[in-house]
């Protein structure tokens, strides 16, 4: 995508009041989450996310209009009008994180049971031996232990959905 | 029949009147405790036993055999542990050939079939830690001496119904310990290959051209054939072969 496409997008993104826009294409994924995205959530969910070339993580709904002037105007955020600086500092910091993988193929299950609570979510601290999910393979149910302590950054596979053999389930911020 | 002195399979027990789940209990125990391997839980009477996700196990008090057997099979990856599950369901079955002459088979993944009524479930809970399995709760009922089953439950038996014996639930019990552990033990030691074997032969439906049916209805004929090392079923129908996880398919009978 062309950035001049990239900015088409985001006043569109901007027009239709979305909460949370992603494409995907070949090695390109773009995620844009709007204010609406975090309302209501805790402030742990708002985590980076894995969007190697521009990683917008909040754009505000006046953002199209200051990044449709083709003039080198004053960037109304940093964040937002400096892709390739946050690119880097979102990749250094994508890299602290640690993966917790599945050891199986399998089913993912975030609760032990459909009425139960979640093991864990976005913004829990975990330590080594905290259960986070069960994983299922021919109804073997299997508790999966943290080996790392952290804190939750990216919950990765939706809940009841097949996972592969070293899948990454979770990304973890070992400095919490 | 293998010795019932076990090694370590049922030599540290608990037993309780009523339990709501042995697998609760064992799982407990094991976090508090990390009692010995081969710790059992009893219970006369389960007031929330558990089935796959959710379904219910309905037993009748004093009626049946329940009980939890805790394991650290570390020795095993966790990727391989159908390898696992197979040895376990052998080990049940074999107990229970024991009390009957009719055949006892095995219907994929674990449960224990006498004829085509199914006799006993087996729930496996793992507790994985990196690659490894650290420890595992098998938890197991057995309808032993049960005389009749809710209308509903028509592909439920007890082993009294099909021999017309009753059973002392001691003795099962410690039949079970021991084929437990003869099994276990085959696996540890590298007995894969025969436990493999063994599962095949005693396979409900193994070679049978049977009808069965996908999640959306449709029904086929197909032949078990097998199972691949995640475990999954392999059925050949059409020509080819295809290959199942739990919920991907239903037996129509």
């Amino acid at each position: 995508m062309t950035f001049k496409e990239i900015q088409d997008l985001l006043k569109l993104i901007s027009k239709l009041e979305l909460a949370e826009f992603k494409l995907k294409e070949d090695e390109f994924e773009l995620v844009v989450r709007t204010k609406e995205y975090y309302k209501g959530r805790g402030k742990g969910n708002i985590v980076s996310t894995a969007a190697p070339l521009l990683p917008v993580s909040t754009v505000p709904p006046s953002f199209a209009q200051p990044q449709a002037a083709p003039a080198p105007a004053p960037a109304p955020k940093a964040e937002s009008a400096a892709p390739a600086k946050s690119e880097s500092e979102e990749s250094d910091e994508s890299a602290n994180y640690l993966p917790i993988k599945s050891p199986m193929v399998g089913t993912f299950y975030r609760s032990s049971s459909p009425d139960k609570a979640a093991y864990v979510k976005v913004g829990d601290v975990v330590e080594a031996g905290s259960v986070v999910c069960i994983i299922e393979a021919m109804k073997l149910f299997n508790e999966i232990e943290s080996e790392i302590s952290g804190r939750i950054v990216k919950v990765m596979v939706e809940d009841a959905q097949p996972v592969e053999y070293d899948q990454v389930l979770f990304l973890v911020d070992p400095k919490g | 029949m293998p010795n019932k002195n076990t090694l370590f399979v049922g030599k540290v027990s608990r037993r309780f009147s009523a339990l709501p789940s042995t697998n609760d209990y064992a799982a407990n125990w094991l976090l508090r405790e990390r009692p010995a391997e081969g710790a059992a839980i009893l219970a006369d009477h389960q007031t929330a036993g558990r089935g796959q996700m959710g379904n219910t196990w309905d037993t009748e008090s004093g009626q049946n055999l329940t009980v939890s057997v805790i394991f650290y099979p570390t020795f095993l990856l966790a990727r391989d542990q159908f390898e696992l599950n197979q040895a376990l369901a052998l080990a049940v079955r074999d107990a229970v050939a024991n009390f009957t002459e009719k055949p006892v088979i095995v219907k994929w993944p674990n449960d224990i079939l006498i004829g085509e009524r199914k006799i006993c479930g087996i729930l496996i809970q793992n507790s994985l830690s990196g690659p490894n399995i650290q420890s595992s709760i098998v938890g197991m009922g057995i309808n032993v001496n049960q005389e009749a089953f809710a209308p509903g439950l028509s592909r439920a038996s007890s082993l009294y119904l099909e021999t017309g014996q009753k059973i002392d639930l001691n003795d099962l019990m410690l039949t079970l310990f021991a084929h437990l552990e003869t099994r276990y033990l085959q696996l540890r030691q590298g007995g894969i290959d025969n436990i493999r074997t063994d599962y095949l032969q005693h396979l409900y439906r193994r070679n049978e051209r049977r009808q069965f049916a996908y999640p959306d209805g449709r029904q086929f004929y197909g032949t078990i054939t097998g199972v691949d090392k995640n475990g999954k079923l392999k059925i050949e129908t059409g020509g080819q072969v295809e290959l199942f996880a739990i919920k991907d398919v239903v037996y129509v009978y």
